[in-house]
Parts: C-alpha cells; sequence; structure tokens
C-alpha cells in the first residue's frame, strides 16, 4: 500500500513537471531579452551570431540527443538555408519590405528539403548508425567543394562560387515601421525567432511523437515490434532538425549579410558538436549554453573564430570533452540532481503483487471461431551456405497454444523472425487473415494483429513503467485516452500498477520480463508469438507463466518456442519438431517422447549407430 | 585518302579510348591505396578515423622532407610507413582504447584529432606545395602521354591490397584480430589479447595510410588538406563495401569510383565527387548491408 502511495506521489510530480515544459524556454528568453536591451551595439551584434549557433547547436541535439543518430552534417542544412535566403531576399525583400518572413519560411523550406531527400536514403534504407554518420559528414565535404566551384545568377543575386554572395538583406518588419532593424533590434528579433521555433519543437516533442523517438533511440527494434514506422519517424524527427537548421542559416545570413563557401567547412562543422558536448547532449537547450559559452570565450580571448590557432584549441577542446566530460554541464548537473532525486523515487516496500490474471477475461475479445489465422508456404531462407529455414509449411489458429521445439540451431527462432519481418524470406509466402504479408515491414505486421515477444526482454530503460506500457497501447488506437485505460488494465494483468511510475531499468529481472509481455498485450494482438518465455524463471515464475499463457490462449492464438521439456508438457500443447530448418515431425509432447527419431536428434545420435 | 583520314581518325578514338581507360584506372588505384588503411581499421575494429586524411598528409610529408634529406623514394617510403605506424599506435593508446564501445565518441575523437593535425601542419610546413619530381617516365599513347608512375600506382596497388588480403587471411595476427572484431568476448575469453591486437590493428591502419602519402606525393603536392580529397569516396567506399571489407571496397572503388572518375573526366571532378556521392547512397538504399552482403568468403 505506501509503495503504491510513493508512486502516486512521483507521478503526480512528473505530471506537473511536464505540464511546465515551456517555462525553461521562456525564463531563458526573458533572460535573454533583458540581456538583449541592455549590453552594447557591439555585444548586442556579436550575441545575434551566438543565438542563431545555439539554434543550430539546438538543431543537432533534437537529432543526436533525442533521437540517437550524429549528424555532422547539419552545417550543409544551415548553409544551404543561408544561401537560399540570401538569393531570396536579395530579390524579393525590397518588393516586401518585410524579410524576416523570408528567412523563416525559406531557410526552413530548403532546410526541409535537402535533409528529407538525404534522410530518406539513411532511414529508408535503413543504414547504422556509423553509415549514417559517415554519410551526412562526407556531405559536408562534397557540399564544400560544390558550393566553391558553383557560380550562377538567379535574379539580382549572384552566386559566386569561392567569393560566395555579397549583398545579402539584414533582417527587416515592415509592419512596425521599421525599414531596417537596428542591432538591438535584430537581436531581438532573432532571439523571438528562435524562442518560438524552439517551442514548437519542444512541442511537437512531446507524447506521443516524442515517446515514440525516445523508444527509437532506446531500441529501434522493440519501437518496431510495437508497431510503429521507425523509418517514418526518424525521417520526421531529420527534417524537423533540418528545418531548424535551415532556420539558423536564413537568420546568420541575414546578420552577416555575406555567405561563403567557408560555411561549408570542416572546421565550421566541428563547431555544432562541440557546442551540444560543452551544454551537453540530449538536454535540447544545452546547445544553446555551448553556443554562448564558446562563442564568448574566443571573444574574451579576442580571437575571432577564423583565428589561426582557433581551429586547434578546438580540436583539442572536442578530444577532451569525449574523454573527460562526454555528457556537458548539463549533463554534470543532471547527474548530481538524479541522485538525488532518484533516492525519493525508489520504491519503500518491495512486497511483489501478484499479476491479476482474471483481468484479462474483459481485456480481451474471445473469436467467435477456432480457425486458420497464419500460415507459411514453402518457407526458405538461407544464410551464406547454411539453411536456416528449409521449405516450412505451417498454420496456426487464432486461438491454442502450439509449441515448436528442436535443438540448438534449428532455426525456430530464425523461423519466428522470418514471421514478424525481422528476417525476409528467400522464397515462399506467409498468409496472415487471408493476405499475403512476406513483404511487409514487421511494424505493418504488427499492425494486422501480430505481436512477439523476443527471446531477451526489452524494455525501454530509461523510461517508466507506464511510458513502456503507453507506447504499445497507443500504436495500433492512436487514441490517447484509451491508451491510458489500456496501461491501467494491462498494469493490473502484470501486477506492476504499484510501479507505475518507476523507471523500466530499476525494475528486477522477473518484473522487466512481465513488463515486456504486458507490452505485447497492450497491442491487443491476434496471434503472439514468444521466444522462450520462461528462460531465466524461477519455478514460481514459470507456473506463472504457464497460467497466463492458458488464459491468453482462450483469445489468441499462442506461438511458444522454448527448450524447457516440463514447461511444454505443462502447456497441454501440439508440439512440432524443429531440425535443420525443416519441420521434422508433430504431433503432442508424449507421444514425440516415444519417437526414437525425435530423441536421436536432441542428443545428437546417429541413426546407423 | 578519305579512306586514310577516317582509319586516322578511328586510331585516335582508340588512343583516346585508352587513354581515358588508364586515367580511369589510375585514379581507382590512387583511392584504393588512400583507402586501404581506413578499411583496415573500419573492417578489424569496427571504428572509422576521421583523421585518416591528415594521417595521408603527415606521411607525405614524411616522404617529401626525406627524399629532400637525400634519402631514395623507395626508402623514404617505409619510413612514411613507420613513422605513421609509431604515430597510430600512440594515438590509439593514449586516446582511441579509453573509446571503445562508444562509436559517436571515437568519431568526434579521431575528427578532434584530424583537425588538430591540419592545423598544426599550416602552423609548422605553412601552406606547403613543393613536391617531389616523379620518379619515373612517360607514357605515350598517341597524342596523349602520362606519367609513367601513374602506371607504377595501379600496380602498386594491386600488390598492396593482395598483401593486406593475404597478411587478414593467411597470417596468425590476421585470423585473431578477425575474431576479436567478430566476437570480441569470445576472442577474449579463448585468450586472444583484443586489446594488443586493436593497438596493432590500428598501427597498422595508420602505417597504411602513411605509406599512402608518400606513394601520392610526387604526383600530388603536399598541403595541409592534400587528404581531403580522397577522404570522402574513401569513407564512402567502407561504409559500403559491408562485411567483406577489402573485395566490398575494391568493388565499390572500381565500379562507383570508375563511373565517378569518367564524369569526372567529361564534366568535373566535382560532378564527380557528387556521383561518386550519389551512386552509394542509392545502393546503400537497396543493398542495406552493403556491396558483399551476401557474399561467401573471407575478407
Amino acid at each position: 500500500m505506501v509503495s503504491f502511495n510513493s508512486g502516486g506521489e512521483a507521478g503526480k510530480k512528473m505530471k506537473i513537471s511536464a505540464s511546465f515544459w515551456w517555462l525553461y524556454p521562456s525564463v531563458f528568453f526573458l533572460l535573454a531579452l533583458i540581456f538583449a536591451l541592455t549590453t552594447s551595439q557591439y555585444l548586442a551584434y556579436l550575441a545575434t551570431s551566438w543565438a542563431v549557433f545555439g539554434l543550430l547547436a539546438f538543431s543537432l541535439d533534437i537529432i543526436w540527443g533525442k533521437g540517437g543518430d550524429l549528424s555532422l552534417g547539419q552545417t550543409v542544412f544551415f548553409g544551404v538555408g543561408a544561401y537560399t535566403y540570401g538569393i531570396v531576399a536579395i530579390n524579393l525583400a525590397p518588393v516586401l519590405g518585410n524579410s524576416l518572413l523570408l528567412a523563416v519560411l525559406f531557410g526552413g523550406l530548403s532546410g526541409v528539403l535537402v535533409s528529407g531527400i538525404i534522410g530518406y536514403f539513411i532511414y529508408y534504407g535503413r543504414l547504422g548508425p556509423l553509415q549514417t554518420t559517415i554519410i551526412t559528414y562526407t556531405m559536408v565535404l562534397i557540399m564544400a567543394t560544390v558550393a566553391i566551384s558553383t557560380s550562377f545568377e538567379l535574379g539580382s543575386a549572384r552566386v559566386g562560387g569561392a567569393n560566395g554572395m555579397t549583398g545579402i538583406p539584414p533582417l527587416t518588419i515592415d509592419i512596425l515601421g521599421f525599414n531596417s532593424l537596428t542591432r538591438h533590434g535584430a537581436l531581438v528579433a532573432t532571439l523571438t525567432i528562435i524562442f518560438i521555433v524552439t517551442l514548437v519543437v519542444v512541442a511537437v516533442l512531446k507524447k506521443p511523437f516524442g515517446l515514440v523517438i525516445d523508444g527509437i533511440r532506446q531500441d529501434v527494434l522493440k519501437t518496431e515490434l510495437l508497431g510503429y514506422d521507425v523509418r517514418k519517424y526518424r525521417l520526421a524527427l531529420f527534417t524537423i532538425a533540418g528545418c531548424v537548421a535551415g532556420v539558423a542559416g536564413g537568420l546568420y545570413s541575414s546578420w552577416a549579410a555575406y555567405v561563403s563557401p567557408s560555411i561549408f567547412a570542416v572546421t565550421q562543422a566541428l563547431l555544432i558538436p562541440i557546442y551540444v558536448l560543452v551544454g551537453g547532449r540530449g538536454s535540447l537547450y544545452g546547445g544553446f549554453l555551448g553556443a554562448l559559452f564558446i562563442g564568448w570565450l574566443t571573444f574574451w580571448l579576442g580571437g575571432g573564430v577564423a583565428g589561426g590557432q582557433t581551429t586547434l584549441i578546438l580540436g583539442a577542446i572536442l578530444i577532451l570533452l569525449v574523454l573527460f566530460v562526454p555528457k556537458g554541464a548539463s549533463g554534470l548537473i543532471n547527474s548530481i540532481i538524479g541522485k538525488t532525486m532518484r533516492k525519493t523515487h525508489a520504491p519503500i516496500n518491495e512486497e511483489s503483487i501478484a499479476p491479476d490474471l482474471e483481468k484479462l477475461n474483459y481485456f480481451l475479445e474471445e473469436p467467435e471461431e477456432k480457425k486458420v489465422i497464419l500460415e507459411t508456404k514453402g518457407l526458405n531462407k538461407k544464410f551464406g551456405g547454411v539453411v536456416a529455414t528449409d521449405n516450412v509449411n505451417m498454420s496456426f489458429y487464432n486461438k491454442g497454444i502450439h509449441c515448436l521445439i528442436g535443438p540448438n540451431g534449428a532455426g525456430k527462432s530464425t523461423y519466428l523472425n522470418t514471421c514478424i519481418g525481422v528476417i525476409k524470406p528467400d522464397s515462399g509466402y506467409i498468409v496472415f487473415k487471408d493476405e499475403k504479408i512476406e513483404k511487409l515491414e514487421p511494424c505493418q505486421r504488427v499492425q494486422l494483429g501480430m505481436g512477439i515477444k523476443l527471446q531477451v526482454a526489452k524494455v525501454l530503460e530509461e523510461k517508466t513503467v507506464w511510458d513502456n506500457l503507453w507506447l504499445s497501447s497507443y500504436s495500433k488506437i492512436k487514441n490517447k485516452e484509451e491508451a491510458n485505460d489500456i496501461v491501467m488494465s494491462v498494469s493490473d494483468i502484470i501486477g506492476l500498477r504499484h510501479k507505475l511510475y518507476v523507471n523500466a531499468e530499476e525494475l528486477s529481472h522477473g518484473e522487466q520480463q512481465w513488463l515486456d509481455i504486458g507490452m505485447v498485450l497492450s497491442l491487443k494482438p491476434e496471434i503472439i508469438f514468444l521466444d522462450e518465455p520462461a528462460a531465466g524463471m524461477t519455478k514460481i515464475e514459470r507456473d506463472r507463466t504457464v497460467n497466463i499463457l492458458h488464459i491468453l490462449s482462450k483469445f489468441v492464438g499462442v506461438v511458444v518456442v522454448e527448450h524447457d521439456m516440463d514447461f511444454i508438457r505443462a502447456l497441454e500443447s501440439p508440439v512440432t519438431v524443429l531440425h535443420q530448418g525443416a519441420v521434422f515431425t508433430s504431433g503432442s509432447i508424449e507421444e514425440l517422447r516415444q519417437n526414437p527419431e525425435v530423441l536421436d536428434i536432441y542428443l545428437g545420435r546417429q541413426k546407423d549407430a | 585518302m578519305i579512306k586514310g583520314e577516317n582509319k586516322k581518325e578511328q586510331s585516335m578514338d582508340f588512343a583516346q579510348i585508352t587513354f581515358t581507360g588508364l586515367t580511369t584506372l589510375s585514379s581507382i588505384s590512387i583511392l584504393l591505396i588512400a583507402t586501404l588503411g581506413l578499411a583496415v581499421i573500419f573492417g578489424m575494429m569496427g571504428v572509422i578515423n576521421l583523421a585518416h586524411g591528415e594521417f595521408i598528409m603527415l606521411g607525405a610529408f614524411v616522404t617529401l622532407f626525406s627524399t629532400q634529406a637525400g634519402v631514395p623514394f623507395v626508402l623514404s617510403l617505409g619510413l612514411s610507413f613507420v613513422a605513421l605506424a609509431i604515430y597510430g599506435a600512440v594515438i590509439e593508446y593514449i586516446i582511441i582504447r579509453h573509446l571503445y564501445g562508444r562509436l559517436f565518441d571515437t568519431l568526434l575523437a579521431t575528427w578532434g584529432i584530424g583537425l588538430v593535425m591540419y592545423q598544426g601542419a599550416i602552423l609548422l610546413f605553412g601552406s606547403y606545395t613543393s613536391g617531389i619530381g616523379l620518379p619515373a617516365g612517360t607514357i605515350g599513347i598517341g597524342k596523349y602521354t602520362m606519367s609513367s608512375y601513374f602506371g607504377i600506382l595501379i600496380l602498386v596497388s594491386v600488390i598492396l591490397t593482395a598483401t593486406v588480403y593475404l597478411i587478414f587471411v593467411k597470417t596468425k595476427y590476421g585470423v585473431m584480430s578477425r575474431a576479436a572484431i567478430q566476437n570480441p568476448q569470445m576472442a577474449g575469453s579463448i585468450g586472444i589479447p583484443t586489446k594488443k591486437i586493436n593497438t596493432i590493428t590500428f598501427s597498422f591502419g595508420s602505417g597504411l595510410a602513411g605509406l599512402a602519402g608518400g606513394l601520392l606525393v610526387p604526383a600530388f603536392p603536399a598541403t595541409p588538406d592534400m587528404g581531403v580529397a580522397f577522404v570522402s569516396k574513401a569513407f564512402l567506399a567502407v561504409v559500403t563495401a559491408g562485411p567483406m571489407i577489402i573485395s566490398g571496397a575494391v568493388t565499390t572503388l572500381i565500379g562507383v569510383g570508375g563511373v565517378s572518375s569518367i564524369s569526372g573526366i567529361i564534366f568535373t571532378s566535382v560532378i564527380g565527387d557528387v556521383v561518386f556521392f550519389t551512386i552509394t547512397i542509392l545502393i546503400l538504399r537497396f543493398f542495406p548491408t552493403g556491396v558483399s552482403g551476401g557474399w561467401h568468403g573471407k575478407l
């Protein structure tokens, strides 16, 4: 009871802090405004560029800190935004008399366009983290040479290769009667735009989008198996980051009145991760602090960014940061606060609450008639010379349990992964609810009604039990209120109601397994694959799992891969034996125990022996 | 009369084709030489050395200065290899080994190293542009001539690639290092000194970068930013190669590098770069495991 209360209070605290998400940026914005209105003209001019680079660093932290992908190419979107604003503003600013909107609009649009194209190839090609970083980095190297050798005229704008583009109009706002803004005015206008952009991004990064992104950062595969099209979400995040970088570029060229290919220089690109690392990766606002600090430092040291030794010093700073303070300033602060916070969060009473399996009866609906829901026909998969799946024809029902057994390397996990779509078969069909699905992505199959619990418990460790369950509940219904209801029901079913606001990493091994099962249940699937659900469980936990599977199988088809023969016998279900990728035989566990050939393959005996 | 002229034109066309072919082949071989060290480090350690271009640059300066001091060119090449191998071992020991398992941190640290080296080179050598004369004569094809050194480079690239391949397939060190990358824990528990192997691999890859710099300095003047011209293609080739890193990278460089080089000859070298980038990103979109994804082989 005590622990339930403490969980509830922690939850309230979290909800309060979540509804004041706009507080931090607003306070920063006010402080910056006070500074902007009181400082000298020269410092106001310099500070404008620090703020712009802060926004660029913010864009990197969106994709790196939030999304988990290091993009070294943010300056490409930034530079393209700067050039685009220059070309558009030179032509249109005299006519419109309002260049502020142009900077935001065209800077942002060009950033969206370029990052959208690059991001499409990165995420729809499902590239790894290293490939992503290298692609974005080579993009910088190539843009630098392209910009130097490209010259053309568009209207009155002239892009002059290595000479860059001059005569870019500063920020102007016509509506307020300003023709051209003073340096203080430009700083205020820039800060305002940055404030708005930041607020919009932070609002977008709230639930549910932000939670999906959090899931992707921690475990791409798990998030996909919860039914989210991770390619789409990652591309969206990359494009948002590109858009913000483009807006920053527009603001930059209005400040500098001049853009040259040096904007794509490697030395320029290097600054952005430094800003983020100084401020603290993952904090989003940290980038502003980093840019401000480094900007002020170079100003205080008296050297311009182009100064001789700056690159040397910054390169060394980067190495030292990575080696000694990888989490940056805000990371240090957070880890200190986090330690004291966690103590108050920790559940006082460790009593375990038994799962309330009866609730399953209300949670799921019983299918009207028992029929085949999933069928594989002539399924084949080879890895190099190894035949992992050999012409497998099998069918599964929409209720009842079906066990798959076989010695190590029999192809059980490969078969499950092919059914759910993580592995694409070389040939053969998979039919689910009368639809051929072998070409569909895993997330699409989950949306159709499949669910899988992988061998190792996969939960989002940095997130609370509530968030874990909510992420999977929301996946199919896309309705926040209904998702809340599902979370409450499922948390009762798996006996974790009292730990809803505890981070998943603080759960015990068994509790994480239950949470994982709970996440699959929240999807309300019609067929569930369980890869070794009893692995590493105590006898009590195993009996409990047998119990839940029996109840579950009244409502959905359950396919279990397991080595534990006692467990399989307790399930009292039909069993199929896989051997060297092919179906060897089927029957009840008692029949199979009498079958000498099955014993042979399990014990590795030769047939003629 | 007309017939004769036709014949002459045709033979000129033939010369042009041969010349274009040789130029393409030599630019592929130059890329291959510049990529090998990177491929070794990536293939055996799973990290990309973003300072690779600067390692090449340093190797070029070592060869440049030692030949200017009177050391024979071939010996200078050896010096470049040894100097950079030692340098790489030191870098691995004081920086890289503390970052294993932290992919992005490793990338950023090597990036920092590269920029420190670049700026350091500017401070030490100025924007030095002196090269050394091409060591061999010229080959004439019709009215075209090219330095026979480029022909030598083609040969060298083949020998070098074969040597690296054999080292990793045949020697004890090679087998151990391939085991270390495939399953570090398993390799460690059967007594393979993975830390030591990593130091050796990084050192060997750095040495190859140094050797590349030395080999390139007769053809490209030594400047602090000379590495940049090769690295973007080298990086792309390595991430496109797939699991069989050497054969995959060679295939990418011959295929994509060939197309990019030809479009570079027809248009400009910048277009060649863009073509290279575009093709590799297309390959990765449709073959995410890289060009060697479905191959059976060792390296």
